[in-house]
């Protein structure tokens, strides 16, 4: 019974989370993503990487639907979260989005304190049932951001009043806090300085244990850094999708190659 | 020569001031342009504006002794010549200036930056002046008449044959009830309107419906005033006051409180929509992202970061509210009452200032000097607001910096 279990568990780490096929966005006439395939790993880093205007981001928006609040974008194909279709009529985007957390470009803590901005999370979805309980998410989140040595004394302070690095982790914090099983970061780190660069990144390895993490991102450095699938966009088109070191030590498209060389983008 | 003549040909000096300049400038620099230090239109620009500086500068010092009776009518010929002989000399004295290295530039930005603060200084300054002008009188009123009964006096009967009692208390409470009611319609209604304008419409909902609630602000208030004073009046009365025994008047507090927070609806909204749009984007996508509903971001996320700019939204329709005077005279009577029915007649303060103004003034008499006090007691008032709301305002914005 026990070993059957461990091989369940062995099983599930390469399990699918996210399965899109032939999806298309279109915003009003233009046509951002054309036909993209990808299937996404669980507990698995996967990056995208690709020149401005590829449709990286686009794509990222599509798999927790907040493209929805933009009333030009739309979408076809199919994306399944764990074998579900996203746009199933059935589906709703706010509990979708609860499963799957979303980190964006520019640090946008809510204009309340710290911990009121950890807790905006747990607090909509009802996961606390007391004070107590809801402390302890708060501070496993700011544990799990590495940002909870830095604010521990000062939780009621707000959250604006951090420097650029620290409001990121604790946007970081806020979507961990919710217990999504997905987290998508678009660019995350393109607003900071190296030194909370190499934060996050290394808070992005350690959230790999619980979530599957989807990232956006401008630097190959830090694809090659942080992710153990990377997947190419280029003018919409997904080029190439594989290993991470596969991608960039022998990638098997002409314009993949490009790219990473530095030739285009 | 009159006045108006002497401006009118110190103009064309300075137009023709401003060819010479620019001509002048073209021929000292000789075949290298490059040379100058000014570009040629601001050589001419600044003799233009030393030809016109001292022309107005004496017509203006000539209007004010002429005012201040100093001098008399007969002189004005001569400070029109005296103009006239300024803006030939300023128009010559610039001429001799240009040459490559003159700063053309410099002195006409130096110029038009003094008119710029020139013109600021003209609203503070007109302030200032109506501030002095109610304290002087208001001074006088407080030698014939006790301040202690003026803001303390409960009654509102002025007589002119004297012995009047003119005490503040029941115009204050009038104003501040209907001001009050007129809130209490404006600022939910208003608040509302603008949720829905600036999160839930679409585009096409918002582009008709926003500026259909902002044409509301452009009807004149006695127009609203009519409405209270044939429709509203009459209706709360017939169907309201009169079944619940509540009184028989058609003039009332509640009239002028619902159409007056008609008329402000469009400023709360109108204002509040541009403060909730300025809410930044990243910051609803943040809340959604979470998996919040549209109605969870805007409750919890939206408002309160723009609370404070709504808060100083509020306040300015309040100084509105307390200045508005001709709802007030058509919808709510001219009876000064202390009491609570909001079925009564009732009158403010702006409304007994025209009246203590109007018909054959006496201004030794306290009846009629009692205005400016009123006026210089409102004032306060809404200056007080509109500082508090400037404050909260100025803190809303520092949030985003």
């Amino acid at each position: 019974m026990y070993d059957i279990n461990r091989a369940e568990r062995a099983v599930t780490q390469q399990d699918i989370k996210i399965s899109a096929s032939k999806v298309q966005v279109y915003y009003g006439d233009k046509h951002a993503i054309k036909d993209v395939d990808v299937e996404i790993l669980d507990k698995t880093v996967t990056a995208f990487i690709g020149p401005s205007g590829c449709g990286k981001s686009t794509f990222l928006r599509c798999i927790n639907r907040m493209n929805d609040t933009i009333p030009i974008a739309r979408i076809e194909g199919r994306i399944l979260l764990d074998g579900e279709d996203v746009y199933d009529r059935r589906v709703d985007p706010v509990q979708l989005r609860a499963k799957v957390g979303m980190v964006f470009q520019k640090p946008n803590p809510f204009p309340k304190s710290i911990y009121d901005n950890v807790a905006y999370g747990p607090r909509i979805h009802g996961l606390s049932r007391n004070k107590a309980e809801l402390d302890e998410i708060v501070e496993k989140s700011l544990r799990g951001a590495a940002l909870w040595n830095e604010v521990k004394d000062r939780l009621h302070e707000p959250g604006t009043g951090l420097s650029g690095g620290q409001q990121q982790r604790l946007c970081i914090a806020r979507a961990v806090a919710t217990a999504p099983e997905v987290l998508l970061m678009d660019e995350p780190c393109s607003a900071l300085d190296p030194i909370a660069t190499s934060q996050v990144e290394e808070l992005i390895d350690q959230l790999r244990e619980n979530f599957s993490v989807v990232i956006v991102t401008h630097s190959m450095q830090q694809a090659a850094r942080v992710s153990q699938k990377t997947a190419f966009f280029h003018l919409g088109n997904l080029v190439e999708y594989g290993s991470t070191d596969d991608i960039f030590t022998n990638p098997q498209d002409s314009r993949t190659e490009s790219y990473i060389s530095g030739r285009i983008g | 020569m009159p006045l108006s003549w002497a401006l009118l040909v110190s103009l064309a000096l300075a137009v023709a001031g401003y060819v010479i300049g620019r001509s002048r400038a073209f021929a000292s620099a000789g075949t290298d342009i490059r040379k100058l230090h000014s570009r040629p239109g601001y050589h001419g620009a600044s003799v233009a504006l030393t030809t016109l500086t001292p022309a107005i500068v004496v017509l203006m010092l000539a209007s004010v002794l002429r005012m201040a009776k100093v001098f008399p009518p007969e002189a004005t010929g001569f400070a029109g010549l005296l103009a006239l002989a300024a803006s030939v000399a300023g128009l010559g004295w610039g001429v001799t200036r240009i040459n490559t290295d003159f700063r053309a530039r410099n002195v006409v930005e130096k110029i038009v930056q003094g008119f710029l603060i020139f013109c600021s200084s003209i609203a503070i300054l007109t302030t200032a002046g109506i501030v002095l002008s109610l304290i002087f009188e208001t001074g006088h009123f407080f030698q014939k008449y006790s301040w202690t009964e003026f803001f303390f006096g409960l009654n509102w009967t002025p007589r002119f044959q004297g012995n009047s009692n003119l005490g503040i208390l029941p115009l204050l409470w009038g104003t501040l009830y209907i001001s009050f009611i007129a809130l209490v319609v404006a600022v939910p209604i208003g608040m509302f309107a603008a949720i829905y304008m600036s999160e839930y419409a679409s585009k096409r909902v918002r582009g008709i419906a926003k500026p259909a609630i902002e044409i509301l602000a452009g009807i004149p208030t006695i127009v609203y005033g009519l409405f209270a004073l044939i429709t509203v009046g009459p209706m709360l009365r017939d169907y309201f006051a009169q079944p619940l025994g509540l009184g028989s008047s058609g003039s009332s507090v509640l009239t002028a409180g619902l159409v007056m927070g008609i008329m402000l609806i469009p400023f709360v909204s109108s204002l509040s929509d541009d403060i909730i749009n300025a809410v930044p984007q990243s910051m609803r996508d943040g809340a959604l992202g979470l998996g919040s509903t549209p109605s969870e971001t805007i409750k919890q996320v939206v408002l309160p970061a723009a609370l404070p700019g709504v808060v100083g939204a509020v306040l300015l329709a309040a100084s509105r509210a307390i200045g508005e005077t001709m709802i007030v005279v058509l919808g709510a009577g001219a009876a000064a009452r202390l009491g609570l029915n909001p079925f009564e007649a009732m009158t403010t303060i702006t409304v007994k200032i025209v009246s203590q103004l109007t018909g054959d003034n006496d201004f030794a008499a306290p009846e009629t000097l009692v205005a400016f006090a009123l006026g210089l007691t409102l004032f306060v008032i809404t200056l007080g607001l509109n500082v508090v709301a400037l404050y909260i305002v100025r803190k809303y914005r520092e949030q985003y910096e």
